[in-house]
């Protein structure tokens, strides 16, 4: 009985990583919003880790950080939060496949659909979602999903 | 009678080990009233038989002998040729902790090793197997453009008014 007990207490140490990501079904997930424009330079210092991203890619001078938040996705629940300029930003935690999430993203202004989308988020990986490009003398709204 | 009680004493020792026949018994037991001499010898074996019997017997119930069950056990186990989750389990007893006090720093290190290097391998081994982190992009306002590059990692969903418009690269 004894030896039983000790060997299943053994096998739980051993599982426990791989039980991890099954039992705790909730990811975090860093939402930052931010600002591209032409206008003036500089980079936001909570974006320097997009730097190298979006430096590569786009021409903007300047890259202003509007709103930085984390949210806690529990499995197929949706959670929503407003984003500039006046959208709104729905995240859905779908699967998870070991480390990797799948998120369903989507965006809408008053009630209508923008974007929806589905992204497979590692930890430290992250989308970025922006566009469309701006008129002269306005600055673009990106917004960068990424796994803490 | 001399030559009868030569013959017989070499009788002696099987008949005390009950090791003779019917007719060696009868002639030895026939012959021992009449002879001293064999009566003493058949005697002495006997007081030699307690002699060495009981302190044998005694140490026999003092000491278990653990060492002899368990060769004993190991044999019954081979015999029965057991199944891998017996295996198991007799290598966990072999291993047992209250059996081998001196496993536990051992078996705690490694027990320790595992849960700091499994989440890390697991890590290593949890990328999907394909390499898009977009699976689908629905946009009924905007034109799309998906852009993936591995080195440096970098995913953008680029919306576009219209068709006309072209990306905004550097």
């Amino acid at each position: 009985m004894r030896r039983k007990a000790s060997f299943s207490v053994i096998l739980i140490l051993l599982l426990s990583p791989f039980l991890g990501g099954v039992a705790f079904a909730q990811v975090q997930v860093r939402v930052r919003v931010m600002e591209a424009s032409n206008v003036g330079s500089g980079f936001d210092s909570s974006l320097r880790d997009l730097h190298d991203q979006l430096g590569s890619l786009f021409s903007f001078s300047s890259y202003r950080l509007l709103k930085d938040e984390t949210v806690s996705l529990p499995l197929n629940h949706p959670v929503s939060l407003p984003i500039p300029p006046e959208r709104s930003l729905e995240l859905t935690f779908i699967n998870q496949h070991r480390v990797t999430a799948e998120i369903r993203v989507k965006i809408t202004r008053g009630g209508r659909d923008l974007l929806t989308t589905m992204v497979r988020l590692a930890p430290g990986r992250s989308v970025s979602i922006g566009g469309p490009n701006p008129k002269r003398g306005e600055g673009t709204i990106i917004t960068a999903l990424s796994r803490p | 009678m001399k030559r009868e009680c030569s013959s017989i004493s070499r009788l002696l020792e099987k008949y005390f080990d009950q090791e003779v026949t019917p007719e060696e018994r009868s002639l030895v037991e026939g012959h021992l009233p009449d002879c001293s001499a064999c009566r003493m010898a058949l005697e002495t074996m006997q007081n030699l038989k307690i002699l060495i019997k009981n302190p044998v017997e005694e140490a026999v119930e003092k000491e278990t002998f653990p060492w002899v069950w368990e060769k004993i056990e190991r044999g019954i186990r081979q015999e029965e040729k057991p199944g891998l989750w017996e295996s198991l389990w007799s290598w966990l007893d072999m291993i047992s902790l209250r059996k081998k006090k001196i496993l536990i720093p051992a078996v705690a290190a490694v027990v320790i090793l595992i849960l700091i290097t499994a989440p890390l391998i697991y890590e290593k081994m949890s990328s999907y197997p394909v390499l898009s982190v977009v699976e689908y992009v629905e946009s009924d306002t905007y034109n799309v453009m998906i852009y993936e590059r591995e080195a440096p990692q970098v995913t953008v969903i680029w919306l576009f008014e219209g068709p006309e418009e072209e990306p905004l690269t550097s």
